[in-house]
């Protein structure tokens, strides 16, 4: 059964107390190896636990996350603590006055949030080393980057030490580390998941969502997320497969597991996607830069080097290229719909490769050297370009590094997507599995 | 808790010197790892100025020559005023100080002028940027010749046979001008390249200065700079950096009112005409002096560099805040016309374009409307409409950055 369905079905039933799982869970994460956790929240955890124990013993219903333990990337507002995004700058910052919409749902729910989680400062980058808190290792294999923005969230579930956690993707930083550490992954159609209590960074392309280990568990939080049902799914999903950009600069075991896959569908190409990814590219320097022009010329050293320098030049954008790209992505959205008009799911790489190592984080773009923290996300940016739901999923290949796809859907398609994934899993085609090696037993 | 806003923070790479001159105090290299260092920091040296030469915009000096006796006048805080006032010092100096910290306070007097701090300090403090990038940039082409030249003339009679040698000329011109004029002739087939790639030279460019700076302490370890120098030297380096540096201002400041250089003018004298250069004058000392020397000689360098960098910083924003409120509106109505955070998504966008509101003194150096700043004074001119400025650490990654966004943007507009 699935990680997070588990734990909510045995605090249900009165079998484990959501305190004994919080203090498990809380211990553990004290002595994860992964440079994962950033704040560990000991006495939040426990009174939510205790509430969500209370209303068992009550014979109340405290929700379909009864008892779950749960993180949250560094820029949900948690009541009482300064919302970071990561960077040093709010360190000292006033606590929040509530809790971020998402958080505020799945506390409804019953889940139980323990921990805040690594991620590149402000969410610029795809390979959350932070200056402050370190890198977050890979739980497959700790010399290697677990990707990011959203780093933390991806390896601490990927690592089993929690069920469930929840990201935020501008441009990728859900599917990249997802797909870098081998778990489930959800960029939803933009606007779907509430936003309300998260630090933004280009809000044109910003959303949160979930990372968890199988689909099942994806579908509920989706749910509880959403504050809606699934829409039902009749019949065969039409399904294409992404041609062009989307095959070059990918791995070839992604590409091949995409044709078998589906191997009669289609081959789609989208128009202009390197226009799409640049006009991407400037949107998210140019409003980075301009929500945090006012820190940057009051305390420019302040922030992390590597994210100063990206924030800086994007400040210094003209604004005629922010309202070109806009206005590009207008239209382009316009011509990709009506193109993918006809199919439920389409298939493409989300990371270029596996994870990188941490001693050279570099990728090969178009046969040279690349950094990894600006271009993982050559893949996935064009779909959050025009706010399309992208679910990464991993392909099951225990024993080896991870690797990925994303499943994209049209708007507000996502339960076409978690249909189709939850064939290829009951395939065995996707599926996470537990890292191996010796640094397992230290993790758990 | 928050740093104050309006200090300067320490830079980062003066840590890093500092993190090497420890290592070479506690793990000297010796011997046969001794001669391997000579070696490679030589390389390193080559190297150094082989970038320098393929950096340096001959067309930025080009552009900005018109404004002669500006330039005049800075050159000659550069390597006239600043000379006798290193002359003066190590005269006073020479009694009660170690001779080679007096040839070392001397040396950075005849050094040129940096070249991307002067800008930002010139832009922050809203002075003429056009004519700080020409005066810098020639004061580093001019110095490739003129600071051994002038090292001979003032240092070899001052501290006798132990300090200069003129057989280092050979060594100069092997070192030094040779690598600088092959790479600036180079600029044509590379300096395209360069100028994409600052941010992958710049590790090669600090790091052949830490690995000179390890090699030459390593040197000075051995020979025992411990055992000569204590705090009390190093409090004695300190306040003669700060009287060198504040003569030279001051010197500065009334020639400037002598001449009734226009506001703009006067803020390039200032902070052109009172910086040295610690990425030239490292390996120039490494070129210069005996091995067992350098590490003595670039100490006052070291200190002056930081301390210069506080000094300007802070009289910058001074300069900034007290310019002339005709630019003040101009920052806000741009910060009315910039993107609101949390507005942007909506498209089409109509946002007035910053361009007309850009002052006329900034516009014309901004750029055509819609044109990504890509050479260091459209940078400054930019950051200063929106309120900015670039810190000398972060200009090459700045520049980069804006060279990526600047291909997107072509291909966007394709």
């Amino acid at each position: 059964m699935s990680a997070v369905l588990a734990v909510s079905e045995r605090v249900r039933a009165g079998d484990i107390s959501a305190t004994e799982v919080a203090r498990h869970t809380l211990a553990a994460l004290a002595a994860e190896p992964f440079n994962a956790v950033t704040r560990l929240l000991e006495d939040r955890a426990l009174d939510e636990a205790a509430m969500v124990d209370q209303i068992v013993a009550a014979d109340g219903d405290p929700g379909p996350l009864a008892g779950v333990p749960y993180g949250v990337k560094d820029l949900f507002d948690v009541a009482g603590l300064p919302t970071t995004a990561g960077s040093a700058l709010y360190a000292g910052a006033a606590g929040a006055e509530n809790d971020a919409e998402a958080v505020r749902r799945l506390r409804a729910a019953g889940a139980v949030l323990v921990a805040t989680l690594n991620m590149d400062e402000f969410a610029y980058g795809f390979a959350t080393i932070n200056a402050t808190h370190g890198t977050t290792r890979n739980p497959h294999d700790p010399t290697r980057l677990a990707g990011g923005s959203s780093g933390g969230s991806a390896a601490i579930v990927a690592a089993g030490l929690l069920p469930f956690s929840l990201g935020s993707d501008t441009n990728g930083s859900i599917r990249v580390p997802a797909n870098l550490t081998g778990i489930f992954g959800l960029k939803p159609t933009h606007g779907d998941l509430p936003m309300g209590g998260t630090f933004p960074f280009a809000e044109s392309f910003d959303d949160i969502g979930p990372f968890t280990a199988d689909i099942a568990d994806m579908r509920v939080l989706w749910e509880v997320l959403a504050g809606r049902s699934l829409a039902e799914v009749r019949g065969e999903p039409r399904v294409a497969r992404l041609s062009g950009w989307f095959r070059e600069n990918a791995d070839p075991d992604v590409l091949a597991a995409i044709d078998a896959i589906a191997p009669g569908a289609p081959l789609v190409e989208l128009p202009e996607v390197a226009r799409a990814r640049s006009a991407a590219f400037l949107m998210t320097a140019w409003e980075g830069g301009a929500l945090h022009r006012e820190a940057l010329a009051r305390e420019p050293m302040a922030f992390d080097p590597q994210v100063r320098d990206r924030l800086l030049a994007g400040a210094l954008l003209p604004d005629e290229i922010g309202v070109e790209a806009q206005a590009f992505r207008a239209a382009y959205k316009a011509q990709v719909l009506d193109l993918i008009a006809g199919y439920d799911v389409l298939l493409a790489p989300a990371a270029p490769c596996v994870a990188p190592p941490i001693a050279d984080p570099h990728i090969e773009i178009d046969g040279a050297p690349a950094p990894a923290r600006a271009q993982l996300g050559i893949h996935t940016q064009p779909i959050s370009f025009i706010g399309l739901p992208a679910l990464a999923v991993p392909l099951y290949r225990l024993g080896r590094l991870p690797l990925g796809l994303q499943l994209i859907g049209r708007p507000h398609g996502e339960a076409a997507l978690f249909a189709f994934a939850a064939r290829l899993e009951e395939q065995g085609i996707v599926g996470s599995w537990e890292p191996g090696g010796a640094y397992r037993g230290a993790a758990a | 808790m928050r740093r104050a806003s309006f200090l300067p923070s320490v830079d980062p790479f003066l840590l890093w010197l500092m993190g090497v001159v420890t290592a070479a105090s506690l793990l000297p290299a010796r011997g046969a790892a001794a001669s391997a260092f000579d070696v490679l920091a030589d390389i390193a040296i080559a190297l150094l100025f082989f970038l320098h030469g393929a950096k340096l915009s001959r067309e930025a000096i080009v552009q900005g020559v018109g404004n002669w006796r500006l330039h005049l006048m800075v050159l000659a805080s550069t390597y006239l005023w600043f000379p006798l006032v290193g002359l003066a010092t190590g005269a006073v100096a020479g009694g009660w100080v170690d001779p080679l910290l007096v040839s070392g306070l001397m040396f950075l007097t005849l050094l040129p002028s940096t070249v991307q701090s002067s800008i930002a300090f010139t832009a922050m403090a809203r002075g003429n940027v056009a004519a700080a990038v020409c005066s810098a940039s020639l004061s580093n082409l001019i110095g490739i010749v003129l600071t051994p030249l002038l090292v001979g003339v003032v240092l070899h009679p001052a501290t006798g046979a132990g300090g200069f040698d003129w057989h280092a000329v050979r060594g100069i011109v092997e070192q030094l001008l040779v690598p600088f004029v092959a790479g600036h002739l180079l600029r044509p087939l590379i300096g395209k390249w360069v100028d994409r790639h600052k941010s992958i030279l710049l590790p090669v460019d600090r790091g052949s200065i830490l690995l000179v700076v390890y090699t030459a302490f390593s040197a000075a370890v051995v020979n025992g700079i411990w055992q000569k120098l204590d705090l009390a030297d190093l409090a004695s380096l300190l306040g003669l950096s700060a009287v060198i540096l504040a003569a030279i201002m001051v010197v500065n400041f009334a020639l400037a009112k002598l001449a009734r250089l226009p506001r703009e003018d006067a803020v390039v004298l200032l902070f052109c005409g009172s910086k040295k250069s610690l990425v030239s004058g490292v390996p120039m000392a490494g070129a210069l002096f005996a091995p067992a020397q350098v590490g003595m000689v670039v100490l006052p360098l070291m200190i002056f560099h930081q301390l210069q960098l506080f000094v300007c910083a802070w009289l910058a924003a001074r300069y900034g805040r007290a310019a002339p409120d005709a630019e003040a509106p101009v920052a806000a109505a741009v910060q009315e016309v910039l993107p609101a955070p949390a507005a942007p998504a909506v498209a089409p966008l109509v946002v007035p374009v910053a361009a007309p509101v850009v002052a006329p003194a900034a516009a014309a150096t901004v750029g055509a409307p819609g044109t990504i700043p890509r050479a260091p004074e459209e940078i400054a001119a930019a950051a200063s409409v929106r309120g900015l400025t670039i810190p000398p650490e972060c200009a090459e990654g700045v520049s980069a950055n804006l060279a990526l966004l600047a291909e997107h943007a072509a291909r966007l507009r394709r």
